[in-house]
């Protein structure tokens, strides 16, 4: 009972992916001889969007972060990188967002890891990354898609009379958010493939932890994108219907992750290289749920070695109970409270199309920061 | 007495050609299930917003492709605000199909139907109201391979509406976070006659106009007919066409042999086959080589006739088993002006709805009856006639049904006191005849449930595609085959028999034959079916 049940990846064989299923298969052999290189691919999202525009493509070698399975899918599809480097960006913004009032406010670090130590922590936090970032990646390979950016993808797939049987027009055609799915499976979840660990490790744990938290992330954009069905039969009735998957808005999938991060349940590693619940009274966590091998640190007070900033000087909010509030995030050193006097834009109005009202707003107001 | 061939067949050759026709029927089914693909697929297409360079030329004709020179990225608020940009510069492109020129529509799609959804962010100082009315200016262009230009194919400025909701706490903090809107049906075409399509699309603002937030991105659904499906489809057709009209007119040649002029029933039976013969004539086959943007209309013309054929069909069928037994006004439809103005008004509303809404269309794709107040209360008024009128139809339908089963049930009653000859020929006759209502069921119910399931199955939206069998095609087909293997199956078995009843099988022994030879419709040469005079019989005891 206490295995870790993994539930089978929503779609099953179709005939579109089996290129990019023996693509991937090569690169994973093929990285499985080499060693795993230093870093975060998120780097991709701290690249500026100028370095990935222009009509050729960054060569995969200057891409950063990448692992030896993910340069090679890098050159079989230069073009996805655009969207993978828009993906991880979107996923760091979108961390941020999630996180501004929490203790560990998902700061970027430093060049190599972005999110720093704390991603090496098989902790919550590590695991929320991990979703989240796998997410991005789903979305915006989703929403390239329909942008008609992405040579492979969808109809447009090269070769695709080859699959698809040319009078069948168009009948066998794969949905975008199905293909961003796909696509993130191999991408993100190749660097976990790379190497081979020694069952029931820490190490497998680790993989296998991040394995389902990457999963976890490309089902949440699935799970939020909404069906829309059309009737477009005889005399317009509902003779003939058809439906499509419309993709969230990012922030509705940072929203369901974030869900999960809170609820997320603690696994061990067995010595069978499995993962298994830390306490048999915990329900068994979905694929949809997030899951972790190791407790956070508090991230109260400065630490480099484990990627903590520390709370000081943070501003909290003095009524209330939650992690924003100064009791919690200040984790009770008590705060200083400063009266300020702030101009800002405030009340503002966006109107289709393209004007903003704004009032100029002059507050008193007090400012509560971490001692 | 000659029957139909129904009652002269023995159940051997009944169970066989109920046999071949299950055969046919799995066989529909089959086909649609594995060979097409899915009846229809959509295509989404995320639209490029452009700025117009001249705005104020107003020239329907003059199209703005996706590769324009100025693009603006509307989640970059702060950089648009900068430059003065108005709602009349922005002009959002979409172009089908995706991945063009590589990909281009084919001909055997049949028909595009476009479907638009616009994302909408919560802003905490604007109100949106929960059903916005959204002005679109919308044009589109075609271009074949080979072209470099767009040409103009039509331009509207119509109003839609669309219903918004906002799912989270209404207040600063859900800044960025989207509304929930329905989304906007846009244009229907009834032909895909070119390669590729293009879609202009300006959202004009000013006080009365599009009073709505900060639009963040607008996805164009296209909706098309699979290429494969239209094959299997056509080829039914062009399959079933040729037999129709064999048996059509081997029917008919049955009917000519005999001594006397067709009866009511055999009217209804060679009209039924020929509405069925006009809706399968593979008339699809043209749009492969014409433009025929009528033929949406065409078809729901066919299929409205063919109902409301069949339909009748049924009424009369019952009322001729039920003997409203008046010598002379037996064989005309004039008998039956009270059921058959329910079809009437009712396909008659629903034709006028339809031209209302396909009609204009041929002139305009982007027209749609549902907009204004008085085109909804116009479309609903049809539409509801027609829900009266099939109520009133199914009511009188049921009425005469049990009104058969009746007599037929007094009919019963008498039958021990028969002789067993004539005993087990009407036996007989009540279960064929009850055969073939079951029947009737049986496809009434396939086809409610097939729709239920299709409906079902395209809402699950599913995921796994393990399943070889494409369901909704099957139950199209199927469903489709149905119908005609159902109405081959009454031409055949309604058809006037040859075989002679054995010269004076049952009458002579007691005195029933009395009774039988009173009767006008005995003695008289109506050869239609020995059941209707029985039932007449019943009806006079």
């Amino acid at each position: 009972m206490a295995q870790n049940k993994l539930v089978g990846p929503p779609f099953l064989g179709k005939r579109q992916f089996f290129n990019l299923f023996i693509t991937l298969l090569l690169a994973v052999t093929e990285a499985a001889r080499r060693s795993s290189p230093a870093g975060s691919w998120l780097r991709m999202g701290m690249l500026t969007s100028d370095a990935l525009k222009g009509e050729e493509a960054p060569g995969c070698q200057n891409l950063p972060g990448l692992s030896v399975g993910q340069s090679r899918l890098c050159q079989l599809y230069t073009d996805h990188m655009t969207p993978v480097s828009v993906g991880a960006k979107q996923a760091l913004l979108e961390c941020r967002h999630q996180f501004q009032h929490r203790r560990w406010n998902c700061s970027l670090l430093d060049d190599v890891n972005v999110l720093g130590p704390a991603i090496n922590i098989a902790s919550r936090e590590s695991a929320f990354a991990h979703a989240l970032s796998a997410a991005g990646v789903t979305h915006a390979v989703a929403r390239s898609c329909r942008d008609g950016q992405l040579q492979s993808c969808g109809c447009s797939r090269m070769g695709r009379p080859q699959d698809l049987r040319k009078d069948w027009v168009w009948g066998g055609c794969g949905d975008n958010l199905e293909y961003g799915y796909k696509f993130t499976q191999g991408f993100v979840d190749v660097r976990e493939r790379e190497r081979k660990y020694k069952r029931g490790t820490r190490e497998q744990g680790r993989s296998l932890m991040n394995l389902h938290n990457n999963e976890a992330g490309r089902r949440a954009v699935i799970k939020k994108s909404r069906v829309t069905c059309k009737c477009h039969g005889v005399s317009g009735s509902c003779s003939l219907i058809t439906c499509w998957q419309q993709l969230p808005t990012f922030r509705e999938v940072g929203d369901f992750i974030r869900e999960k991060y809170d609820g997320a349940t603690e696994v061990r590693v067995n010595k069978r290289g499995r993962l298994q619940l830390g306490d048999p009274r915990y329900r068994v966590p979905t694929a949809n749920d997030l899951v972790y091998l190791e407790d956070s640190p508090n991230y109260c007070v400065a630490d480099p070695t484990i990627g903590s900033l520390g709370t000081t000087g943070r501003s909290c909010n003095r009524t209330s109970q939650d992690m924003d509030g100064c009791n919690l995030l200040c984790c009770g050193r008590g705060y200083n409270t400063l009266k300020t006097t702030i101009r800002e834009r405030c009340n503002c109005k966006f109107k289709w199309c393209c004007e903003v009202q704004c009032k100029t707003c002059i507050k008193t107001i007090d400012v509560h920061t971490c001692k | 007495m000659p029957g139909t061939i129904l009652e002269n067949l023995s159940g051997r050759k009944l169970s066989v050609l109920v046999a071949v026709f299950l055969i046919g029927q799995v066989i529909c089914f089959l086909i649609g299930g594995l060979t097409a693909p899915a009846p229809a697929s959509t295509m989404t297409i995320l639209s490029t917003a452009c700025i117009d360079p001249h705005p104020e030329n107003t020239d329907p004709s003059r199209w703005i492709a996706r590769d324009c020179k100025q693009k603006v990225e509307l989640s970059h608020r702060d950089k648009i605000i900068d430059k003065h940009i108005t709602a009349k510069d922005i002009v959002f492109v979409g172009a089908m199909p995706l991945g063009m020129p590589r990909l281009d529509f084919s001909r055997w799609q049949q028909n595009l139907v476009g479907v638009i959804q616009i994302d909408l962010l919560y802003e905490k100082e604007l109100k949106l109201e929960p059903s916005i009315e959204l002005t679109l200016n919308a044009r589109l262009f075609y271009k074949n391979k080979g072209d470099t230009e767009w040409k103009y194919y039509s331009h509207a400025e119509e109003k839609r509406l669309m219903d918004c909701s906002f799912d989270y706490v209404e207040d600063a903090n859900s800044e960025g976070y989207p509304y929930n809107c329905t989304t906007v049906p846009l244009f229907e075409l009834g032909s895909l006659h070119h390669d590729y399509y293009m879609l202009n699309l300006r959202l004009p603002a000013d006080k009365k106009r599009n009073n709505i937030g900060w639009i963040s991105d607008i996805h164009l659904h296209v909706i098309h007919m699979n290429g494969g499906f239209t094959r299997v489809w056509l080829s039914m057709k062009a399959v079933f066409f040729p037999i129709i009209l064999a048996i059509m007119t081997w029917f008919w040649n049955r009917v000519h042999i005999l001594q006397r002029t067709p009866a009511l029933l055999e009217y209804m039976l060679i009209s039924l086959g020929g509405t069925l013969a006009f809706l399968d004539l593979p008339l699809e086959f043209l749009t492969l080589f014409f433009e025929m943007p009528y033929m949406l209309l065409l078809g729901d013309i066919r299929q409205g006739i063919f109902y409301a054929m069949l339909l009748s069909f049924w009424l009369v069928f019952a009322g001729e088993h039920m003997l409203i037994n008046d010598q002379g006004e037996k064989n005309s439809l004039r008998l039956y002006w009270k059921h058959l103005s329910a079809i009437v008004i009712g396909c008659t509303s629903l034709l006028i709805f339809d031209l209302c809404e396909r009609g204009v269309q041929l002139r305009n794709p982007f027209y749609s009856i549902w907009v204004t107040p008085v085109g909804t209360n116009l479309a609903l008024s049809f539409i509801i006639l027609a829900g009266i009128s099939a109520g009133i139809y199914f009511i009188f339908l049921c009425y005469m049904i049990w009104n058969v089963f009746r007599n037929i049930s007094i009919k019963r009653a008498v039958l021990p006191n028969m002789s067993s000859a004539r005993r087990l020929h009407y036996e007989g006759i009540i279960y064929r005849f009850n055969f073939l209502m079951l029947a009737t069921l049986i496809c009434a119910a396939i086809t409610i449930v097939s729709f239920i399931l299709s409906q079902i199955n395209e809402g699950q939206h599913k995921w796994d595609d393990s399943m070889d069998i494409e369901l909704s095609s099957a139950l199209f087909t199927g469903v489709y085959g149905m119908w005609n293997i159902y109405i081959c199956a009454m031409l055949i078995l309604y058809a006037p028999s040859h075989k002679q009843w054995p010269s004076d099988p049952i009458c002579g022994e007691n005195g029933e034959e009395v009774e039988f030879n009173r009767l006008p419709t005995d003695s008289s040469p109506n050869e239609i079916s020995s059941l209707t005079s029985f039932a007449s019989k019943a009806a006079i005891e």
